[in-house]
Parts: structure tokens; sequence; C-alpha cells
């Protein structure tokens, strides 16, 4: 595998000052697409720091004062470090059993035949359906009655059941692409299903587990609906509800909101950045092994 | 015979905690809301049965339909316009140099953004007052066709509609790349070694192996796109006049902000009966499988 | 290599499992622990949740929330589960866990239609024992403050604010360098919409795009110009009265002559109010109609000279209207609504909690932060925005008209609003009260 691996280095000889040309209109391309994309994370942290008045009036300029005090007041004001740690609490929970369960689920439904399969598969795919609002009400008196409310479990759980059709459907599609011989090969030897799943099923997903990651942290990070409905205690609040005490109805107090969010982006970014990386390194990691 | 016991009890025992958690906390309230839609109910004190005239009503509203149009723009967009995109930046962004990284996670970015700050960027990009795009067309010199983009019903939702499509090209192009990064190399290779051309390679080897990953992101996009709420919520809030109403935000109107609690809950019910249609549909028109 | 990366995350991800479970547990478990004990010990002391809105930066949400610490500190023996929802989201909140019936003891409530809503839920109860004991205090507001929350002559709040709807703003700056004065009547306004377009200065700034501020600031007066307060009345109880009515339809009308005349911006339906504020704050626009919540906004955010510049007046009169034109559209603020299920001591604890956030002292206060009050104050003038003082001049000498949208209930509410939308972007009026009517009517029919 090694060998093919370097071997695929030397392959794009032909047409090589062709390829160069194209790879060069590409990459600049690419480039001017990635600085329109990034333009509004720029805009946000410039916003946070100008006054209402000038947010307003130059939307795309430079704050003429950089008013950093903002991020002082806006964390002060929305509480944030709470937030910030319960946030990061519900979503790491929340992620580990939407994975864990998650590509459990997906491991049997590729691989294995049985009857009520096409009904379960059609089970989940219901729930990629549903618009969330309109599920507040019946969990809400649900999760009453169970006396879940007001706990980190109002969210994990709800949060964790919402992502795993995703989760599911993008692992499985996955896992279905891989060989079987690999397995078969592994249930000779003896490994157990279980083995197989833990050893060699969930390392060789890498890639698409932290797909599943990325998109499951963004939910459960950025939720506003159930975070606002089923958690009351100010103590357990989440992250999207501290953004949203700027506006009241009557009135926006921008500069606050952009300061709030300007914060609350930091770590979604840096795990994005993280497991962009697991995506890359699934790849080679997962090439050599094989 | 032991063997398949022990198949079947992996089988049950990987199935059911995913099932169980989801059933409670999905399924359940899935049709508990269905069965909203048959009461005449304001949200407080007591609920009226009226059996079908909540949904009766929903087939009949012109402002349902408004939105469910607007939904199918979304959807065709989606589709025929983030898919392809998602997947041909896919295929460029595959390497792990630098460069691709830093790429790869900038069109990412928009993802990380809440929806709040992306619709406020673009509600002052269509500003009609100190927009870009008409600040952008003065200068081209292409003043007639300066519009006051968020407030033309002829041109509202297509311009609502760009700021969707280029948000959510990341998660695709993320799934895409998991995928690629699965598909054997060695039959990648053997197809270049045959001097095979890089477009037929596409279509006869890459596509057909990650077909299953493409079904799935379909599906997503069609959901997704029935769903689609934050943005528009922000950018217009599905005015002015409904023109730009999807069906979510109609939902969500109805329920809180008009207190119509069964009729809110009988849209509901109706858009996953539409999404069901579509997605069941698009599936059985994938199946002409390439493989 | 790739083990060892597995592991670490398998290993980082049980050890969060565990060190977060754990923790939560205790959290979880401790709650309804203490709560119990509390409960047991000191019998005399007493728990009360309340639900507000006043989560921002602005004054009022500060005095607000310091009134309420004062009052922990002042009432040891009355425990507080004070929860602070972001506005956006609170009657969303509201109204899920009403459905649940699950409501908070307290809560900021609506006048008007929110308050007969949840009267009609049966989830409150009336306040009259409290206000019929402190009789000096109920005595101080301004005429009127009760009507919206009283249902059946019962009374189930006490306004905190005043927001009158419909003022006409203007820029005394601009109307000066063009030689022109505040209009008396409809001719005077569409006169000024000429003047100012010849000038390229935005005659009147509008952002409509949360679709009540056409509704609650320019229609409620309008409309009661040409109608008459009595007609709307008449017709909000379906009672003699239609929307599809010639008067009705002839207010529509005047609202159309406004953006077929092109007196407001370009693209108002997709602005928002606080971007309309601005731009009349910055002199865009030589005038804006807006509510006395815009004092608030403009005080934080407008500077001085431009806040020097402002002056106030009410919407010009209408040739042959039936309705007073020295009046504007308003309604009294939030008051505080309280759950039926509050009884004995907690009802005693309650009643002193919502007499703390509405007594003179707290009005005064809340007045001094450039937000009216439906209370009798002296107003120090030094402490507020010129403004803001005008405007107060102003309410002494007007009356009060109803607002459609504190009438009306919120289905049709809604169709008005987008029915606005729709006829300021050249609908038919009379269509547009044809759809208002029909769900009045509807509205009637289900309520019966």
């Amino acid at each position: 595998m090694e060998q093919i691996l370097t071997k695929n280095k030397n392959i794009p000889k032909l047409q090589d000052k062709k390829l160069k040309w194209s790879q060069g209109i590409i990459n600049i391309g690419l480039t001017l697409y990635a600085l329109v994309t990034l333009y509004p994370l720029f805009w946000l942290f410039t916003s946070a720091l100008k006054t209402n008045e000038e947010f307003d009036s130059r939307p795309f300029g430079l704050p003429e004062v950089w008013q950093w005090e903002n991020l002082k007041r806006a964390w002060d004001v929305s509480a944030m470090g709470t937030s910030l740690i319960n946030s990061t609490i519900v979503t790491i929970i929340s992620l580990v059993l939407t994975l864990l369960l998650g590509a459990l689920a997906a491991y049997v439904l590729a691989r294995f035949q049985f009857r009520f399969k096409a009904f379960i598969m059609g089970l989940f795919l219901l729930g990629m359906l549903i618009p969330i609002h309109s599920t507040l009400v019946p969990l809400f008196i649900m999760m009453n009655k169970v006396n879940l409310l007001d706990t980190y479990w109002a969210l994990i759980l709800p949060y964790t059941a919402f992502e795993l059709p995703l989760a599911i459907f993008v692992t499985a599609a996955f896992l279905i692409a891989i060989p079987k011989e690999i397995e078969e090969a592994a249930l000779i030897d003896g490994t157990g299903y279980w083995g197989i799943f833990f050893r060699m099923m969930l390392p060789l997903s890498l890639p698409a587990l932290s797909t599943v990651a990325i998109l499951g942290f963004l939910r459960f990070w950025n939720d506003f609906a159930f975070a606002l409905i089923f958690i009351s205690k100010p103590a357990l609040k989440t992250v999207p509800l501290s953004l949203s005490v700027f506006a009241t109805g009557y009135a926006t107090d921008y500069k606050l909101t952009m300061a709030a969010m300007t914060i609350a982006v930091v770590p979604t970014i840096i795990v994005f950045l993280m497991f962009q990386e697991q995506i890359m390194k699934g790849m080679t990691a997962g090439a050599v092994k094989g | 015979m032991t063997t398949s016991t022990r198949i079947k009890g992996f089988i049950l025992i990987g199935l059911l905690p995913a099932l169980l958690l989801y059933s409670f906390f999905v399924i359940v309230p899935i049709f508990w809301s269905a069965y909203y839609g048959f009461f005449d109910w304001k949200g407080l004190g007591s609920a009226k049965f009226i059996g079908l005239t909540n949904y009766v009503e929903v087939f009949n509203d012109p402002i349902f339909w408004t939105g469910f149009k607007n939904n199918m723009l979304i959807v065709a967009a989606s589709v025929f316009g983030q898919v392809p995109i998602a997947m041909i930046l896919a295929l460029l962004l595959t390497r792990a140099s630098l460069f691709q990284r830093m790429i790869r996670a900038s069109i990412f970015m928009p993802m990380v953004l809440s929806s709040v700050v992306v619709g406020i960027i673009w509600g002052y990009i269509y500003h009609p007052q100190i927009g870009v795009l008409n600040f952008v067309l003065d200068a081209t010199g292409l003043e007639m066709i300066k519009k006051v983009w968020l407030s033309d019903p002829s041109v509202s939702m297509y311009a609502i509609m760009v700021p969707i499509i280029w948000n959510y090209i990341g998660p695709y192009m993320i799934i895409f790349i998991a995928a690629l990064q699965n598909t054997s190399p060695e039959i990648n290779d053997a197809a270049s070694l045959d001097g095979v051309g890089p477009v037929r390679k596409l279509f006869q080897v890459t596509l057909p192996m990650i077909w299953d990953t493409i079904k799935v992101v379909i599906v997503l996009c069609i959901s997704g796109s029935l769903k689609a709420f934050d943005l528009i919520y922000v950018m217009t809030g599905g005015g002015p006049a409904h023109t730009t109403e999807v069906l979510a935000s109609y939902m969500y109107n109805s329920t809180f902000n008009v207190y119509r609690f069964g009729y809110g809950s009988a849209i509901s019910t109706a858009i996953i009966i539409l999404s069901l249609i579509l997605i069941l549909g698009s599936q059985y028109l994938m199946k002409r499988d390439y493989r | 290599m790739k083990k060892t990366l597995t592991f670490a995350i398998m290993t980082a991800f049980i050890v969060s499992i565990i060190g977060c479970s754990s923790g939560n547990k205790e959290e979880a478990s401790g709650k309804p622990a203490a709560s119990g004990a509390t409960e047991t010990k000191a019998p005399e002391k007493v728990k009360l949740s309340l639900w507000h809105n006043y989560t921002g930066d602005d004054l009022r949400a500060q005095t607000m929330r310091a009134t309420l610490e004062q009052f922990q500190k002042d009432n040891p023996n009355i425990e507080l589960d004070v929860q602070g929802i972001p506005p956006d989201g609170y009657r969303a909140r509201l109204k899920t866990v009403a459905a649940a019936n699950e409501m908070p003891d307290l809560f900021v409530m609506w006048p008007g239609v929110m308050t007969r809503e949840f009267v009609g839920g049966e989830l409150l109860q009336p306040i009259n024992e409290l206000l019929d004991s402190k009789p000096e205090w109920k005595e101080g507001f301004l005429p009127n403050s009760f009507t919206e929350f009283t249902v059946d002559e019962k009374t189930y709040g006490a306004p905190m604010a005043l927001s009158p709807t419909s003022i006409l703003y203007y820029n005394k700056t601009i109307f000066d360098e063009h030689n022109v004065q505040p209009p008396k009547t409809w001719d005077d306004l569409m006169n000024l919409v000429d003047t100012f377009k010849k000038a390229k200065i935005t005659p009147i700034a509008l952002g409509n795009k949360a679709a009540w501020v056409a509704q609650s600031s320019i229609l409620s007066s309008l409309a009661d110009r040409v109608t008459g307060t009595e007609w709307f009345l008449k017709a909000a109880a379906g009672d003699g009265a239609k929307f599809t009515d010639p008067e009705f339809v002839e207010a529509l009308k005047h609202l159309q002559q406004l953006s077929d005349a092109k007196a407001f911006q370009d693209g108002f339906n997709s602005i928002d109010n606080t971007q309309m504020e601005q731009m009349f704050a910055q002199g865009k626009a030589a005038m804006m109609i807006d509510g006395g919540w815009a004092l608030t906004n403009l005080a934080a955010n407008a500077s001085p000279e431009a806040l020097a510049a402002m002056r106030a007046t009410v919407l010009p009169s209408i040739p042959g209207g039936k309705g007073n034109p020295d009046s504007l559209s308003g309604v009294v603020g939030t008051g505080l609504g309280l759950s039926k299920k509050v009884e004995g001591a907690r009802k005693d604890a309650a009643f002193k909690l919502i007499y703390a956030m509405a007594n003179p002292e707290v009005q005064k206060k809340t007045l001094e932060g450039n937000q009216l009050v439906s209370y009798k104050v002296e107003l120090d003038t030094s402490k507020v925005t010129p403004i803001f003082a005008e405007v107060y001049k102003l309410l002494g000498t007007v009356t009060t008209t109803p607002v459609y949208d504190g009438r009306l209930s919120s289905a049709v509410a809604d169709v008005v609003n987008n029915g606005l939308q729709e006829l300021l972007m050249g609908g038919n009026p009379e269509a547009i009260a044809k759809k208002i009517q029909a769900a009045h009517e509807k509205e009637l029919a289900g309520s019966k």
C-alpha cells in the first residue's frame, strides 16, 4: 500500500506544464472565493469594536476608535463565562453520545441484513424532516413529566436524538464503501463484532465521524430554540441565550451583540480546525493501515 | 446457530440505544404534534377537537403554497447549485497542503458564524441606501438593474437564495471530502494508469464510488431546504407581505406569534409529508445507479 | 500512530463523560433536595419565580434588574428565582410553558391582547386586592392606566411603563433650513413631502421589516383621525362596524398616498426600526413616525447635537375626518402578571414584589432613564434628553387612542401587518380591507 501511495505522487507527469497553469488559475479562483467567505468573520470582529452609530452609518468601514470595552461589557452583561462552560459540557457529552450511538447503529445498518431494516432506516429519515420548533411543546411536556427539565440532560438527550439521523446516514454511506473483505478476514481471525466495531470500523470511519462531529458541534453550540425552552436556571444557560440578550424587540444593541458573537465564535473556529485535521489524517492513516 | 444468535444479539444491542433515545425524543413528538393538528387550540386553555379542519385549511391556504413554492425554489437551488459546487470544491481540495487546508477552512467559515451575522451582512449588501451591491452596480454603469433587493417581491426570493446557497456549501463539501478520502487508491490509480481521462474517471470511477454519500447529501439537502428558517427569519422575517415566507417560518409564526397552536402543528405535519414525498421521489430517481 | 491517536480521543471522550456526568448528577440531584430543605426548615420563607425580559444593557433593563436585586436584599425571607429571558424568545417561551400549564409565579405581561388571552386561558389571578390596599399608589397612575389590564372588571396588572406608539418626530434643523413648519393638516404633510423630495432629503424614515411598525405607529393614529375612535371600537368588537366600511378604506388610501408620493425611503419594508431611528438621528430623513420606545434608543445611541435638533408632535389632522386631531395612539407598558396558583404567604410576597416593581420611586427612576411611564411623576428635565422632555410635555396636552394590535387578536393583527406591507407596495386597499375583515370575522366566530 505504501508503495502505491508513493507511486501515486509520481503519476501526474504528462502535460505537466498545462497542469501547472490550470492549477494556478484554480488556486487564484479558490483564493478569491475563500476571501469572500472569510470576510464575514472579519466584519464581525470589526463591528464588535464600533459604536452603534458607526455600525449603522458605515457598516463596512473600520472603527474610528476601537471600542475594546465592548467585549468586556458584552461578557459581563450576557454572563458569557457561565454560558461558555455550560455549552462546552453540553456539547461534549452530546457529541460523544451522538458519535458512539450513531456509529454503532450505522455499522449495524450498513453491514447486516435483517428484518425491519428498511423500516428503521425510514424511521430515522423521518427525524430529519421535522422543523424543530413544532416539537417544542410535546418535548417540554414530556421532559417535565420525567423531571428532566432544567438539567444538562434536557439539552443533551434531544440534541443527540435529533443529530442521530445525520450521524447514521453519513457514517453508513461511508462504511458501505469500505470493502467487506477486511472485515471477513478479521472474523476468520476470531475477532468478535464488538472487536471489529471498536478496533476497525471506528478508526476507519474517522473522516466520516469527524464530519459528523463538526456538524453536530455547530448544531449543539448554536441551538437557540431548545436552550430557550428547556433551560430556565440562569446557571445552566448556554451561549446562544447569551447572544440574544441585547435585542429588545424595539431596538437591537448591535455593538454588544456583535461583541458577544465574537467571543462565542472563537471556540467554534478552533474546534473546526481540530476536526478538519482528523478528516485529513483519517485518509493517510487509513490507507497505510489497510 | 450460535453465530446467528450472536449476530442477532449484536444487531439488537447495536441499534437499541440509538433507537430508544431517538423514538422518545423525535418520533413521539412528531406524532404528538400531528395530533395537535386536529385541535383548535390557542396554546392555552381548553382545546377543541375539530377533526381535519386544520389540515383542510392548510391545503387551501394561499400563504402555505407561497411558502411551499419558495421552499421548492430553495430545494432546486440547493440540489442543482449547492451540491455541484460543493462537489467541485471537494474534488479540488482533497490534499493536505497548508494552502488547501486554509482554503477549506475559509469555505466552511460562514457555517461557523451565527445566521444572525450572515443575515445582517447580507442585509447590508442588499441595503437600498448604503448597500454594496447597488454601489457596485452604480460604479460599473449598470444602474438600470439596481433594485431594492429584499423588498421587491419580483427579486427578493432570489436575493435570499444567494446567501442560503453560499452559507451551506461548507458542510456538503466536508462530507464529500470525507467520502473521497475513503475511495480506494488502487482503483483510482489503476484508472489513471489505464489512461482514462480525468472527466471520464470522475464519472466512471470516482462518483460511483461515493454514490451512497451523494444520495445522503441529496436527502440532507432536501430536508434542510424544506426546514430553511434562520437566515430568512433574520433577513426578511418572511415579508414583505409573506412574499418570502417559507413553510418553517410560516409554521413558527402561526404557532408562536399568531397563537394558533393547532394550525401550526398541522403545517408542520404537512411539511413532513411533503418532504417525505420529495425525498422518496429523489431516491427513486437516483436508484438508476451508476454501479 | 493511528492507534495512539484513537486511543487519545477515546480516553478524552471517556474522561469527559465521567467527569461531566458525575458533576451534572450532583447538580441535578442537589436541586430538589435543597428546595425541599428550605421549605421544611424555615416555614416562613417563601419561594417565588419571576420571568422578565430585561436582559439588555439599556437603562431600562438596568433599572429593573437593580430594583430586583434591591428587593432581594430587603426581603431575605422571600427567595426569588429570577429568570431573564432573551426578549426575542420571551413570548415563544411563555407560550410553551403556558401550553404545558407550567407558568412561573410572576411574569412580565403585555396589556391588551396578551392579558386577555392569558385570562381567557384561566392562568391568572387579579391584583385588585393589592391595588385597593394602597389607594394612594393606585391614584398615582395616569387615567386609564388599568383599562388594558382589566378583564370583566378585574385588574390583572399594574403598568411599569407607557408606550405612545405614533409620535411624529421631526428634525428642526432640516425644517429651518427649508423654512417650513411641522404639518398641521394632511395637505401640509403632503407639501412637506414634496419640498423634501425636491431637496433630495428623505421626507419620512420608515423601517417596516418587522411589519408591526406601520400598523402600530402610523395606521393606529392615522386611521383614528379618519374613522374616529368609536368606529374602531365597534369594528374591533364586531358590533356595527366592519373593516370593509368606506371610512377604513379611506384611511388605508391615505396611508397609501404617502408611499405613492414616495414619502418613505426606498426599501422600507426590509429595514428594521433600529435602522430607521439611526437614519432619522443622522439627519438623513426629515421626519419619522415612531413610538415612545424610540426615546430610550435615541438617548443611548444618538449624538447630543442630533438629540438637540429633534422635535415631536402628533400626526396632522385629516379633512373630513371624525377623529380628534389632538390625540395619539398609545398603550400602557408591560406589568407583572400573577399566576393563579400562587396562594397564601406566597401571594403576599408576590404582591409585595409587584408593588416594588411599579412603586412611585421605581416609576421615577424609569422616567429618568428616558422611558415614559403611566404614572404621575414630576420630571426633572435636567436628567433626560431634550426630546424626551418635549414628548413628555406633548403627552400632557393630548388624549390617547387605541392601538390596533393592542385591541385586535394576534391573528388579525398579523393580517393587518402583512396587509399594510402589501398596501405600501401598491396593493389594493379594498382587497386588503376585505382580508382583514375576513380574518376578524373568523376570529370572532371562534371566540364565541
